[in-house]
């Protein structure tokens, strides 16, 4: 009975979204060329700095209001980077990883966008300061190169403005704000925010991919 | 591929160049180093007047909080001018860092630690460089458990020992005889009556040995009620240490996970039944026992407790009226002024 009531009841709204939202849909196949993206990654005053590529995945175009005279177009873009950084607090360590990110970006018409992206990756620390080792009989060595090797996740949102909507220029700026945790840390994970403020660069034909861009109509 | 392995190790070696060895002999100095133990490398900061050869190494609290918290402009004008302060973060603590190494987090693994910091002071500065080791609250027993295993001492001047715990057993009964007869009194004066009477119905409720969850609330306590005396100085910690965190480069993150981690971990319960009171007759150097009037996280009853124990006769025991249980930063005058002259009269170095 109640499996019946609730059936029913999600029938009812799908009918409903169906009916009055009128979608219609048209996929298209596109070659894109993906964009390379470098900012300044700062943890409060700390310097960092992060280069990429962004692989296109797929794109989906949002028209809304199609019959009016000025039908909104909404671009929600997916892509995979690949980003090297590095960032250094002094006396405490200086960082260098590499993360592999899903990223997930809306852009209006207008160029505004938001953006929201997660990942995983590897990073190495190379400790702030001189590192000694010490024997059982009272000698003592510096270890070259002291650091750890940490798995990594990272997870970040933040928004932008991309000129080549309005006025052709292959560019892109952004801000965003991000979390990145990195374990087994002392047993524990270790985050640290980070605020990065960057640009992305789109040249035509750099390592292009044939992909599919679903144009969705309201 | 081969451009970008040569690229990485080009980056590395750059990475590198901050590790190069630095060694200042002078004034004014601050310069930090790793001592790597048994899967942790621990940072040491080192501040202050190493030309003096006289190193005061702060063993912190905890465990799990950090040296930073001692390195306050008051003590590095009024003890760095003179001698070398060495704030040492524990392993698990501060900025110290490694990989998965909880297991490490124990007693006899952290006295270890501390004497390979020793060593590594006096590489860096000198064999004949002096160290006076400063124990404080958990480093006071960490410092306890140096000075009685082998023949440890002997690496060390002197031995200050601030607001610190040797035995915590005695610790959790003295802390529940000062919560009591402090709590009587306040309720009599009709002070903070109704925290008072919770305190001293949980006290009567427990009388002795305790367990963890009881020794635990008896901190909480204890923390709590140095609070409800006007005579205490009250510290603006934010106000202290806010401008600190930035100008000393202070990985916050790093203080505020560890710290989470090691005070809630193993160790924890595995200290709560140890004792060094039995032991202390091994000690022979020069000690300072610094207690605050209204500590009752460490009551001074454990002063006494140090100072009738141990063998030397060479040994001052000083309780501050208005501090509580951070007598660096709540009496930091007497602090200073007391260590600065246990330190004179001690150092084989003349001036």
């Amino acid at each position: 009975m109640i499996f019946r009531k609730i059936s029913g009841g999600l029938s009812l709204f799908f009918f409903t979204i169906t009916c009055f939202s009128q979608t219609e849909n048209m996929v298209r196949r596109d070659t894109v060329s993906s964009d390379l993206r470098t900012s300044y990654n700062s943890s409060l005053i700390y310097p960092g700095i992060r280069v990429g590529i962004e692989f296109p995945v797929y794109f989906v175009c949002v028209k809304k209001n199609f019959d009016s005279e000025v039908p909104k177009i909404i671009s929600k873009g997916r892509f995979i980077s690949m980003n090297a950084g590095w960032y250094h607090q002094t006396n405490f360590h200086d960082n260098l990883y590499f993360t592999a990110e899903w990223t997930m970006r809306r852009t209006k018409e207008n160029g505004f966008f938001t953006e929201f992206s997660s990942g995983f990756g590897c990073s190495r620390t190379f400790l702030g300061a001189t590192t000694y080792e010490t024997d059982n009989t009272g000698g003592v060595d510096i270890i070259k190169s002291a650091g750890y090797k940490y798995a990594m996740i990272i997870v970040g949102g933040g928004l932008g403005y991309d000129f080549s909507k309005k006025k052709e220029i292959p560019l892109s700026i952004f801000y965003k704000f991000e979390m990145m945790g990195m374990f087994p840390y002392n047993s524990t994970l270790y985050f640290r925010p980070a605020m990065e403020l960057g640009i992305i660069y789109k040249p035509i034909n750099f390592i292009p991919f044939l992909i599919k861009t679903r144009v969705k109509t309201k | 591929m081969k451009y970008f392995i040569n690229s990485f190790i080009a980056i590395s070696l750059l990475f590198t160049s901050c590790q190069k060895e630095k060694i200042t002999i002078g004034t004014g100095v601050s310069e930090s180093f790793y001592v790597v133990n048994n899967g942790a490398s621990m940072r040491v900061l080192v501040e202050g007047n190493t030309s003096s050869s006289e190193f005061i190494l702060c063993v912190h609290g905890g465990p799990g909080t950090s040296a930073y918290f001692y390195n306050t402009d008051y003590i590095k004008h009024n003890l760095g001018d003179k001698y070398a302060l060495v704030f040492w973060d524990e392993r698990n603590a501060g900025a110290s860092q490694g990989n998965s190494n909880g297991k490490n987090l124990t007693l006899i693994q952290m006295t270890d630690d501390l004497k390979k910091v020793i060593q590594v002071l006096k590489y860096r500065y000198g064999q004949s460089s002096e160290i006076f080791l400063l124990g404080y609250s958990f480093g006071g027993l960490l410092t306890s458990s140096f000075m009685t295993t082998d023949d440890n001492q002997i690496m060390v001047d002197g031995w200050i020992f601030a607001d610190g715990s040797q035995n915590y057993p005695l610790n959790d009964s003295l802390t529940r005889q000062m919560l009591l007869t402090y709590g009587q009194q306040q309720i009599a004066l009709n002070k903070n009556q109704a925290k008072w009477k919770e305190i001293v119905s949980w006290c009567n409720l427990h009388t002795g040995n305790f367990s963890f969850d009881e020794s635990s609330q008896l901190e909480d306590y204890a923390e709590a009620a140095e609070t409800y005396f006007d005579e205490v100085t009250k510290v603006d910690y934010l106000k202290l240490f806010g401008s600190d965190a930035i100008k000393d480069n202070w990985p916050l993150t790093s203080i505020l996970v560890n710290y989470l981690y090691s005070s809630a971990a193993e160790i924890n319960k595995d200290i709560a039944k140890v004792e060094f009171s039995s032991l202390l007759y091994k000690v022979s150097v020069p000690v300072l026992i610094l207690f605050g009037q209204y500590d009752f996280v460490c009551p001074k009853g454990l002063g006494d407790d140090l100072f009738n124990k141990i063998s030397t006769t060479d040994k001052k025991i000083v309780i501050s009226p208005i501090s509580g249980h951070d007598i660096m930063l709540q009496d930091e005058v007497l602090f200073c002024n007391e260590i600065d002259e246990f330190v004179r009269i001690h150092r084989l170095i003349p001036i």
